[in-house]
C-alpha cells in the first residue's frame, strides 16, 4: 500500500493537469458541438506567456492573471466568435480541420511574436517549485506539486458553485444535457456556449501555466501530450459528463506513474505510459458513441427548418446548408456521371478545360526538372513527388470516404523503415523494400483499422492520434524499426546497370511511382469500389441495406491508404539518404491533413499540388530568420478558418471559378441562357443563329 | 398466430418467419412477441397507429435492431443473428420511411451499386483490370428497372435534384435490385400526393407481377394498403391486435377503435 502511495501520489498533479483539460474540453464540447483540438495550443500560448512576463520581470501574481484570465479566455472568445460558432453544425471533417490547423499554428504563432522561448523554468504559480513543504507519508510533496492540486481543487469548488447555485450554471447543465432542449426553453445557447468557452479556456490556460515550470523549455509537442491525455479523460467522461471526465483524468494521471513505478525500467515500461490513452481511447471510445445515440434528440441537430422537415428527411439540402456545401468537399467523384445522358455507366472524370491546362503545367515542370533547374530546386521537387504520394493516401481516405486519419504520417514512416531495414539488413533492393514497407503499413492499417473503425468521424480521428502516438513512443525507438531520434540510412535504387542514384534519373523513378499510385487511386475512385465509397458517405444505413459490407470496405481503404503512405514514406527517405522518427513524428500527420485538406481532397492534382507546395514553402522558410522556422505551420493553420467556407479545397474552388467564368464568357458570346452554362437545353427559343461551338449544340 | 392464415396452396413453406420478437427501449416494451409469416409472392401489410411498433419490427426484421427475444426465418435460415448486409443479400430489399439515399450520386448509379452488392464482392481487381465498369448484364437489370419505375429519362440525373416522388421510386428501384424475394417498404407514400401515390401502387403491382417478389408493406394510406396488399397485420402498443384478409381484419372492431379510433 505504502508503495502503491508511492507511486500514486506523485500522478495527482498529473491527474489533475489532466482533469482541467478533460473537463474543459467536455465543456466546450457539448456547449458548442466542437471537439476543440485547439485546446492544446491554448493551453501552449497561455503558458508562453507566463513564462515570458515572468522572464520580464512581473510578479508572480500579475503573470499569472494575464496568462489564465486575460490571454486565455481572449484566445478562447475569439476562436469562438471568429470559428467554432460558424461550424457547430457541419460534418465531422470539417469541424476538425480547422482545430487541428490551430492546433499547428496557434503556438507556432505565438512563437514568432514571443521572439524567443525562455529557457530557464518559471516558479510555481504559489510557493517554491522545487522545495519540498512536507510528506505524505514518506511522499515528499513539492511547491509545484501542491500549487497544481490546490490550483485544481480551487477550479472543481468555483465550478461547483457555479453549477449548482447559479442560474448561467444551470443553463449550462442544461446545455450540456441537450443543447437543442435548452434552446426550445428559450435560453440563448449562443450565450451560454460563449460563456462555456471562456470558462474552458480558462482552464486549459490554468493547466498549461500549471504544468509550465515541469519543462526547461516550452515546447509545443508537450503541450499536444498534454492534450492527448485530456482527450483521453474526456473520453472517460463518455465526451458529457463533467464529473466522470474529472475523475478519469485524475485517474489517468495516476495511472500512468503507478504503470511506470511497478514495470520494470526498459523500453516496454517507457513506452507503455505515454501509450496509456490510447488503449483507453480503444475501451472507452465505443461506450461514448453509445451515449450519444441515447440522447433522444441526437438525430435532430441542428434543429431543421419548415422547408426541410416537408421533404421528410431528403437531407441534401439540410446538409448542404448547415456545412456550407461540405458535401463537396470530395468534389470530383461525385461528379462522374452528372454529365452524361441516359444509363451509359463509365468511370470517365468529367473533362474539364482546367485539366488540360493542370496537364501542360506539369509537363512543363517535368521538363524543367530535366534541363534548367538547379540541383537544389530539383531535390525540393522530388520531396514534394514524395510527399504528394502521402497526400494521395489522404485523398482515397478522407477525399473518399470522409473518413478521418491522424496516423498517415506514422505509416509513412512505418513504411520507410521497412524498406530501409529490409535493404541494410537482407540486401533487399530499395524499390522491393518500398513495396514491402507499403504491404507492412498495410498490415498494421489492417490491426488499427480492425478496433478503430467501428468508430466514425470524431472518434476515429482521436483513435488514430492515439496511435501515432503509441507508435511514436513504442515502435520508432526500437533500432530495429526506426532507431529513435538517431534514424536509419536508406540507400538509392539500382536495378542491374542502371543506377538511380543521381538527381535526374531518381526524379524519373519518383514520378513513376507517382504516377502508379496516382493509377491506383483514380481507379478505385472511378470502379466499382469508388461506387460503393460513394454510396457509403451519401448514407452508411442504405449502403449496409443494399448488401455493402461497410466495415470491411472501410478496412480495405484504410489498408490501401495506408500502403499508399508507406510507399510514400519509403521513397522519402530513400530520396534524403536517411530516416528517422522525427521526420514522421504523429504531430506531423496533423499538418499533412491540414494542407491538403485545403488544397483540395478531390483530386489526384490536389494531393501533387500540396506535395510541392508543402516541401517548396518549407525550403522557403528557411531563407528566413530561424523566429520564422513555424511560418508554414502558421500560414497553413490560419488557411484553415478559410476551409470551413470552401471544404472543396483550394484547387477546386480555382478551377470552379474558372470553369464558371468560361461558362459565362461561352455564354454570354452565344447569348445563351441566363443558367450561365449555354443553351443546353435544346427548347431554347434564343438559339443562335449558327454555333461555333458543337459541344454544346444541343440537338435539334 | 398462423390460425386464419390464408395461404396459395402450392406456397410450401413460408419465406419470412419471426416468432416472438420483443423488443424493449427501456422501460418501454416497443414489441412484444410478435408473430408473422409471410408467404413467397404473397404481399402483407403493417398497419397501426403511431408508435405501434412497425419500424421496430422492420428494424428487427431487417437486423438494424437486435429483438431482446425472438427468431426470424428467412427462406428456412435463421437470420436473426446476421448483419445487415447479409441479410439483404440472402434476398431482403428494404425503404425506408426517412429516405436514405446516396446523395451526390446519379440515379442509375443508385440501381448499380445495389446491383453489384447484391453479388457480394468488393471488386477491387476487378476494378484494375476491367475500370469498374458495369458488366453487360448489370447493366441490362439496371436499364430494365428503370423501365419498369419509369426513371429512364432520369437515368444521369442526381439524386437530390429529384422530387420527392421519383426520389421515392429510386429508393424502391434500389431495393429491387440484386432480384430480392422479399421487399420491405416502410411507409412508401409518406409525403406524396395523390397522383403520386398512384403511380407507386401501379408500379409495386407491376413488380410483383413480372418478378414475384414478396412484399411486407408498412404503410398509413389505407387506400393504398388495401391496392395493394393480400393479408393485414394489424400493430397496437407492440402488440399483434389481429391478422388476416384485408377486408377482414378492416371489419373487425377492436381493429376499427384502435386504428380508426371509432367504434362503428
Amino acid at each position: 500500500m505504502t508503495q502503491f502511495l508511492n507511486y500514486a501520489v506523485p500522478g495527482v498533479p498529473f491527474g489533475c493537469v489532466f482533469a482541467l483539460m478533460a473537463v474543459g474540453l467536455v465543456l466546450t464540447y457539448k456547449a458548442s458541438g466542437v471537439f476543440n483540438l485547439a485546446f492544446g495550443a491554448q493551453a501552449f500560448v497561455s503558458a508562453l506567456a507566463y513564462v515570458s512576463l515572468d522572464q520580464d520581470g512581473w510578479p508572480r501574481w500579475a503573470s499569472t492573471v494575464i496568462a489564465v484570465f486575460v490571454i486565455g479566455p481572449l484566445v478562447g472568445v475569439l476562436l469562438d466568435r471568429l470559428l467554432f460558432r460558424r461550424i457547430r453544425t457541419a460534418s465531422p471533417l470539417v469541424k476538425l480541420v480547422p482545430s487541428l490547423g490551430l492546433l499547428v499554428a496557434l503556438p507556432q504563432l505565438a512563437l514568432i511574436i514571443a521572439g524567443s522561448t525562455p529557457s530557464i523554468p518559471p516558479p510555481a504559480i504559489v510557493g517554491n517549485a522545487q522545495r519540498v513543504y512536507f510528506h505524505l507519508g514518506s511522499v515528499p510533496l513539492s511547491g509545484l506539486e501542491l500549487s497544481i492540486s490546490a490550483a485544481t481543487v480551487v477550479v472543481v469548488g468555483v465550478l461547483v458553485v457555479l453549477f449548482r447555485f447559479t442560474p448561467v450554471g444551470l443553463e449550462m447543465r442544461a446545455v450540456v444535457e441537450s443543447p437543442r432542449m435548452t434552446e426550445l426553453a428559450g435560453v440563448n445557447a449562443g450565450r451560454v456556449s460563449a460563456f462555456a468557452w471562456i470558462l474552458s479556456s480558462i482552464m486549459a490556460a490554468l493547466a498549461g501555466v500549471l504544468l509550465s515550470p515541469l519543462y526547461s523549455q516550452l515546447d509545443p509537442q508537450n503541450f499536444t501530450v498534454l492534450l492527448v491525455w485530456g482527450v483521453a479523460g474526456a473520453v472517460i467522461g463518455r465526451f458529457a459528463s463533467l464529473p466522470l471526465a474529472l475523475v478519469g483524468g485524475l485517474a489517468l494521471g495516476i495511472a500512468q506513474q503507478v504503470i511506470a513505478g511497478y514495470m520494470p525500467a526498459g523500453v516496454i515500461a517507457n513506452g507503455l505510459r505515454p501509450s496509456l490513452p490510447f488503449v483507453v481511447l480503444l475501451v472507452f471510445l465505443p461506450l461514448a458513441r453509445q451515449r450519444q445515440i441515447d440522447d433522444p434528440l441526437s438525430s435532430c441537430d441542428p434543429p431543421s427548418s419548415a422547408s426541410e422537415a416537408a421533404t421528410a428527411g431528403f437531407r441534401s439540402a439540410s446538409t448542404i446548408a448547415a456545412s456550407g456545401g461540405a458535401v463537396h468537399a470530395v468534389g470530383l467523384w461525385h461528379q462522374r456521371l452528372e454529365d452524361l445522358p441516359g444509363s451509359r455507366m463509365t468511370g470517365i472524370l468529367v473533362r474539364r478545360p482546367t485539366a488540360t491546362f493542370a496537364w501542360a503545367v506539369g509537363a512543363l515542370a517535368i521538363v524543367s526538372a530535366l534541363t534548367w533547374v538547379p540541383p537544389d530546386w530539383l531535390l525540393t521537387m522530388n520531396q514534394g513527388v514524395a510527399f504528394a504520394i502521402i497526400f494521395l493516401s489522404l485523398t482515397l481516405l478522407t477525399g473518399m470516404t470522409g473518413q478521418i486519419s491522424l496516423c498517415q504520417a506514422t505509416f509513412a514512416g512505418l513504411g520507410g523503415f521497412m524498406a530501409g531495414q529490409l535493404a541494410n539488413h537482407f540486401g533487399l533492393p530499395i524499390v522491393l523494400g518500398m513495396v514491402a514497407g507499403g504491404l507492412l503499413a498495410a498490415g498494421l492499417g489492417v490491426l488499427v483499422a480492425i478496433p478503430t473503425l467501428r468508430l466514425a468521424g470524431l472518434p476515429l480521428a482521436l483513435a488514430t492520434l492515439a496511435f501515432a502516438l503509441l507508435a511514436d513512443n513504442i515502435l520508432f525507438p526500437n533500432t530495429w524499426i526506426g532507431n529513435g531520434a538517431g534514424g536509419i540510412t536508406l540507400p538509392r535504387p539500382s536495378a542491374g546497370p542502371v543506377s538511380f542514384a543521381a538527381a535526374k534519373p531518381f526524379f524519373l523513378l519518383s514520378l513513376v511511382i507517382l504516377g502508379v499510385c496516382a493509377g491506383v487511386v483514380k481507379l478505385v475512385g472511378d470502379g466499382t469500389m469508388g461506387r460503393y465509397l460513394s454510396a457509403v458517405r451519401g448514407s452508411e444505413l442504405a449502403a449496409n441495406s443494399v448488401g455493402i459490407d461497410v466495415y470491411r470496405l472501410r478496412i480495405l481503404v484504410f489498408a490501401l491508404s495506408a500502403a499508399l503512405a508507406g510507399v510514400g514514406g519509403a521513397l522519402f527517405g530513400s530520396l534524403e539518404g536517411s530516416l528517422s522518427a522525427n521526420d514522421f513524428g504523429y504531430q506531423i500527420s496533423a499538418v499533412l491533413l491540414v494542407v491538403v485538406a485545403i488544397v483540395g481532397l478531390g483530386s489526384i492534382a490536389g494531393a501533387v499540388v500540396a506535395g510541392i507546395v508543402y516541401t517548396t514553402l518549407q525550403v522557403a522558410v528557411t531563407s528566413l530568420p530561424s523566429r520564422f522556422a513555424g511560418l508554414v505551420a502558421v500560414l497553413f493553420g490560419l488557411a484553415t478558418l478559410s476551409y470551413t467556407r470552401h471544404p472543396e479545397g483550394f484547387l477546386d474552388f480555382l478551377s470552379g471559378r474558372v470553369q464558371t467564368a468560361i461558362a459565362d464568357r461561352r455564354a454570354h458570346r452565344l447569348g445563351g441562357g441566363p443558367d450561365g452554362h449555354g443553351p443546353v437545353d435544346g427548347g431554347v427559343g434564343k438559339r443562335p443563329t449558327a454555333s461555333p461551338d458543337p459541344v454544346i449544340g444541343g440537338p435539334g | 398466430m398462423t390460425g386464419g392464415v390464408q395461404r396459395d396452396d402450392g406456397a410450401s413453406r413460408p419465406l419470412l418467419v419471426a416468432d416472438g420478437i420483443t423488443k424493449q427501449f427501456g422501460g418501454i416494451t416497443a414489441l412484444d412477441h410478435v408473430d408473422m409469416e409471410v408467404a413467397a409472392g404473397e404481399a402483407v401489410g403493417v398497419v397501426g397507429p403511431n408508435g405501434a411498433g412497425k419500424t421496430t419490427l422492420f428494424n428487427c426484421l431487417f437486423g438494424l435492431e437486435d429483438p431482446d427475444e425472438g427468431t426470424v426465418v428467412f427462406d428456412g435460415k435463421r437470420i436473426d443473428r446476421l448483419p445487415v448486409w447479409k441479410r439483404s443479400r440472402l434476398g431482403i430489399g428494404r425503404t425506408f420511411q426517412r429516405m436514405e439515399l446516396f446523395e451526390g450520386m446519379t440515379v442509375a448509379d443508385h440501381l448499380l451499386v445495389a446491383e453489384q452488392a447484391a453479388s457480394g464482392t468488393v471488386r477491387i481487381w476487378r476494378d484494375f483490370v476491367h475500370r469498374g465498369g458495369p458488366t453487360p448484364s448489370e447493366l441490362h437489370h439496371v436499364e430494365q428497372v428503370l423501365g419498369l419505375l419509369g426513371l429512364s429519362d432520369l437515368a444521369g440525373r442526381p439524386v437530390e435534384t429529384l422530387d420527392l416522388g421519383h426520389a421515392r421510386l429510386v429508393e424502391l428501384g434500389r431495393a429491387m435490385m440484386g432480384t430480392p424475394r422479399l421487399l420491405m417498404l416502410d411507409e412508401p407514400s409518406s409525403g406524396l400526393d395523390a397522383d403520386d401515390t398512384g403511380r407507386l401502387a401501379r408500379i409495386l403491382g407491376e413488380t410483383r407481377r413480372t418478378t414475384g417478389v414478396a412484399v411486407v408493406l408498412v404503410e398509413h394510406d389505407l387506400a393504398l394498403v388495401e391496392s395493394a396488399v393480400d393479408r393485414l397485420y394489424v400493430l397496437n402498443f407492440g402488440k399483434l391486435l389481429a391478422s388476416g384478409p384485408v377486408d377482414e381484419v378492416l371489419a373487425d372492431p377492436e381493429v376499427r377503435k384502435a386504428y380508426l379510433g371509432s367504434t362503428a
